[in-house]
């Protein structure tokens, strides 16, 4: 493996986070050259690895695609933390490593003897992430949850979709996959810079109902600014019009448009060829489009449903008006012909797997781009080679390890 | 900067320059808050995006917008035209300062004004330029337009939001601009880094709809490995308690009977029954019913590959919900969140942002940051930190600068220009 040229080589992380928030934060670094070592364990799975999409009829721990988009360029090491002597085995670790991540319910790594202190104890500037749902303490510190009803709790449900319709969320656990482990991701990494700086390490906790509140701060000042508690407004937006996703010809095809100038609103008359009712005195400013909007996008519908949601966008940027097909995952992965030329899925080729799509670095440095070093890591994978190359133990104790299901 | 207290920010040594329109504001916010000393240079008369509401007290002004209050706090901010020559000129000046600057013009804006990530380097070797748009720097539709609602959508996350008798949903509050940022932070710190040990400096891309695709969950994978298309699915409740509750005073989301996440059926079962309305649940027949439930068959009725095992399902789970709705309707959702949560239940609130405001995990936790705005008499509560470093605090440093409100602080006492030469760049327009 040759990391010698990306940013964070040399950094090894010891990675006990499992499912959405933590592992996807961790393959940030690992991608940017940083050896992140998942300690996982049958005796308390990643729910992930559990979890779909599997190919049919071949359900093992190893081919979710779920999990396996989350942990590409990491190794994993079993090592079974239930068993007493596996804390000896994680503190070896954590004395050669820069970072422990973790985001289990707060005090679990403490019931595994893994206190603060006792990393202090082998590696004094050991940097801590900790992404616990509430954070440590309080009244609802240890209520449960992920992305699901967290997505909820930081008031996204509430304020998006359409009025007349319950705040059923975004149809994910939208927080899990970018907002929290991002925010992970950005604390670590100024950790690091403040670490090379002083020589001191500090622990960060990322409480993810905090983080996640910060992806709506509008609407948090416009309560305690003014007192006005905000609703779902669907698509529209309050200084745009039109502003929403129109339907095309198809089935469930659909094309966002957004015109927030009056030059864009001439630009989409040009590109619509200038019909008729286009001149019409109401829907000459950004106002009476406002005031008219539920009329505005029935006639702007009766434009894009003659027309493939495709040629729709580029007619319409053509002529300098925002406007992008509502893509399904067959679109993105197979369709768009520019995320293809700039290659932002990869496949990469997994022993049980397969061939199978990864999503690629979420931002590109022009000399030293991230990348996927491997697949996803099989279940133990790498622990013998965590074992001799890491961890300096040698055949004997190894194999005792394994027999007392310690490396399990 | 070598002040004591400096050393107590994490970005104490950084200076960065904040060009960025709305899609880059909150990684500006986020480098500030670190510690890093964020200049945001505007054009003239202001940045656009403060005109855009909601504003303070529904004042519409460009010193009143909370929507550009809430993304550029922490920051100082200067005026400067760079499409004139003499801004380029002090944009130079000002780059040889700095560590990171920060843009969202459309690609080639800067290159064709001299102001490019290779030129930049010549007036400050090592330094990191980081570009937000909607499509990247390169490709066939790098030119395109690319607002929020156009990088949800082409992303893939907006064809999994909201009901399928709908057009697809547009999530609220531009979360474009947050992913967006938030990768471009993290690029940068990641630059940073580099610089370090290397001394050489780098561009920082990033593509709005690139920085959102993560956020299709699985469904990206589910076409790449089963062949099925994952699209919206509103608030169908394949599984009875995984899924959106109405209640007295609002709205609860329940995750209740996946094995591994939280208390189990029979916690959620117990709990009804403790308050008299468990119904006809509690019968063995409806025991039988959730005993046969295992991960398998959950898996099977969820994900729905099954068409003859969901059909004979369906009756049952459609009676299971329909008692729950009734328990839920009679509940309100802070108080449900509460009792559930003690259950060990996973439900949660739909909150809304009165609800956030008086959480009191939030407030417990004193969350919630303050800024003294002068020129409105009053001190706004923002929302605080995404995270909380031991020995380097996240700060909210002040409110967001008006309107050139460093314009003499950084160009005379810093640049060394005289009050003649800001006169008369400002003169001219260019300040």
């Amino acid at each position: 493996m040759s990391k010698g040229e990306l940013p964070l080589a040399g950094v090894r992380v010891a990675d006990f986070t499992w499912f959405g928030a933590g592992p996807i934060y961790t393959q940030v670094l690992a991608n940017h050259g940083a050896q992140v070592i998942r300690v996982e364990s049958q005796s308390r799975i990643d729910g992930l690895r559990l979890a779909h999409p599997m190919p049919e009829g071949k359900y093992t721990w190893n081919v979710s695609g779920y999990f396996n988009n989350f942990n590409a360029s990491k190794l994993s090491f079993a090592l079974n933390m239930k068993h007493p002597k596996a804390l000896a085995v994680a503190l070896r670790l954590i004395a050669i490593s820069d970072i422990v991540a973790e985001n289990y319910t707060a005090g679990t790594l403490e019931k595994w003897g893994l206190s603060y202190e006792a990393m202090l104890a082998v590696k004094p500037d050991i940097i801590l992430v900790r992404e616990p749902m509430q954070g440590a303490g309080g009244p609802h510190g240890d209520f449960g949850g992920f992305g699901f009803v967290i997505t909820p709790l930081a008031g996204v449900s509430h304020l998006s979709g359409f009025p007349h319709r319950e705040p059923a969320g975004l149809g994910t656990n939208y927080t899990d996959y970018v907002i929290n482990p991002g925010h992970a991701a950005i604390a670590t990494l100024a950790a690091l810079h403040y670490r090379n700086r002083t020589g001191k390490g500090q622990v960060i906790e990322v409480a993810q109902v905090e983080s996640s509140i910060c992806a709506v701060s509008t609407a948090i000042l416009d309560y305690t600014a003014n007192g006005r508690v905000g609703t779902r407004q669907g698509n529209r937006l309050g200084h745009a019009a039109p502003h929403g996703a129109y339907r095309c010809a198809g089935d469930d095809r659909w094309c966002a448009i957004a015109v927030f100038t009056d030059d864009e609103w001439r630009a989409l008359c040009r590109a619509m060829s200038d019909p008729e009712w286009t001149h019409e005195e109401r829907f000459a400013t950004l106002q009476g489009r406002k005031e008219n909007e539920d009329e505005l996008d029935r006639l702007i519908e009766g434009w894009t449903a003659e027309r493939s949601a495709e040629e729709a966008m580029e007619t319409l940027q053509a002529e300098g008006v925002p406007a992008g097909v509502v893509q399904s995952a067959r679109d993105v992965l197979e369709n768009d012909p520019h995320l293809k030329a700039r290659g932002y899925y990869v496949y990469q080729d997994h022993a049980e797997a397969g061939r199978t799509a990864y999503d690629g670095p979420g931002f590109r440095l022009s000399k030293t781009p991230g990348r996927l070093q491997s697949p996803a890591p099989m279940l133990g994978e790498h622990t013998a080679q965590v074992c001799s190359e890491v961890l300096g133990m040698d055949d004997e104790e190894m194999a005792q390890l394994v027999m007392e299901s310690v490396l399990f | 900067m070598t002040d004591p207290v400096e050393t107590s920010l994490a970005l104490g040594d950084i200076r960065v320059l904040d060009l960025a329109g709305e899609p880059g504001w909150y990684c500006g916010k986020l480098l500030a808050e670190l510690g890093a000393d964020v200049i945001k240079v505007e054009p003239p008369g202001g940045d656009p995006g403060r005109r855009i509401g909601p504003f303070y007290h529904d004042e519409v002004a460009p010193e009143k917008s909370l929507y550009f209050f809430a993304h550029n706090t922490s920051k100082r901010s200067v005026t400067l035209n760079v499409a004139a020559a003499d801004g380029q000129a002090l944009f130079r000046r000002l780059a040889a300062t700095a560590d990171v600057a920060i843009e969202t013009f459309p690609p080639g804006f800067l290159e064709s004004i001299g102001l490019g990530y290779q030129a930049l380097t010549q007036v400050r070797p090592g330094i990191i330029v980081a570009s937000v748009t909607g499509f990247g720097q390169s490709g066939p539709h790098s030119h395109y337009k690319g607002p929020d609602i156009v990088a949800v959508a082409t992303s893939g996350m907006m064809y999994l939001a909201g009901f399928p008798e709908d057009p697809p949903n547009r999530p609220y509050g531009d979360q474009s601009h947050y992913c967006a940022s938030i990768q471009a932070a993290t690029g940068i710190l990641t630059a940073l880094l580099h610089r370090e040990r290397t001394g050489e400096g780098q561009h920082v891309e990033v593509s709005m709809q690139e920085a959102l695709s993560m956020n299709q969950e699985t469904a990206m994978q589910t076409w790449d490995i089963r062949g099925e298309l994952r699209s919206r699915m509103g608030n169908e409740r394949r599984l009875p308690a995984v899924g959106v509750y109405e209640c007295q005073d609002g709205y609860m989301t329940f995750y209740v009977g996946i094995p591994g996440f939280g208390a189990p059926w029979s916690s959620l079962l117990q709990w009804m029954a403790d308050e008299g309305m468990a119904e006809d649940l509690l019968s063995d027949e409806w025991r039988g019913v959730f005993q046969g439930m295992d991960m398998r068959l959950i898996a099977q009725l969820y994900f729905g590959h099954d068409a003859e095992l969901a059909a004979q399902w369906k009756p049952r789970l459609v009676h299971v919900d329909e008692v729950l709705v009734r328990f839920v309707r009679t509940h309100k959702m802070q108080e449900m969140y509460e009792e559930g949560q003690r259950r060990g239940l996973l439900v949660a609130p739909c909150n809304t942002p009165k609800d956030i405001v008086e959480n009191p995990q939030l407030n417990y936790r004193q969350w919630f940051a303050t800024a003294s705005h002068p020129e409105l008499e009053a001190t706004l509560t923002y929302p605080g930190p995404p995270y909380r470093l031991s020995d380097t605090p996240w700060r909210l440093r002040g409110r967001p600068p008006l309107i050139g409100e460093h314009n003499r602080e950084v160009y005379c006492q810093e640049l060394g220009l005289s009050a003649e030469q800001l006169a008369a760049l400002s003169g001219a327009g260019v300040v």
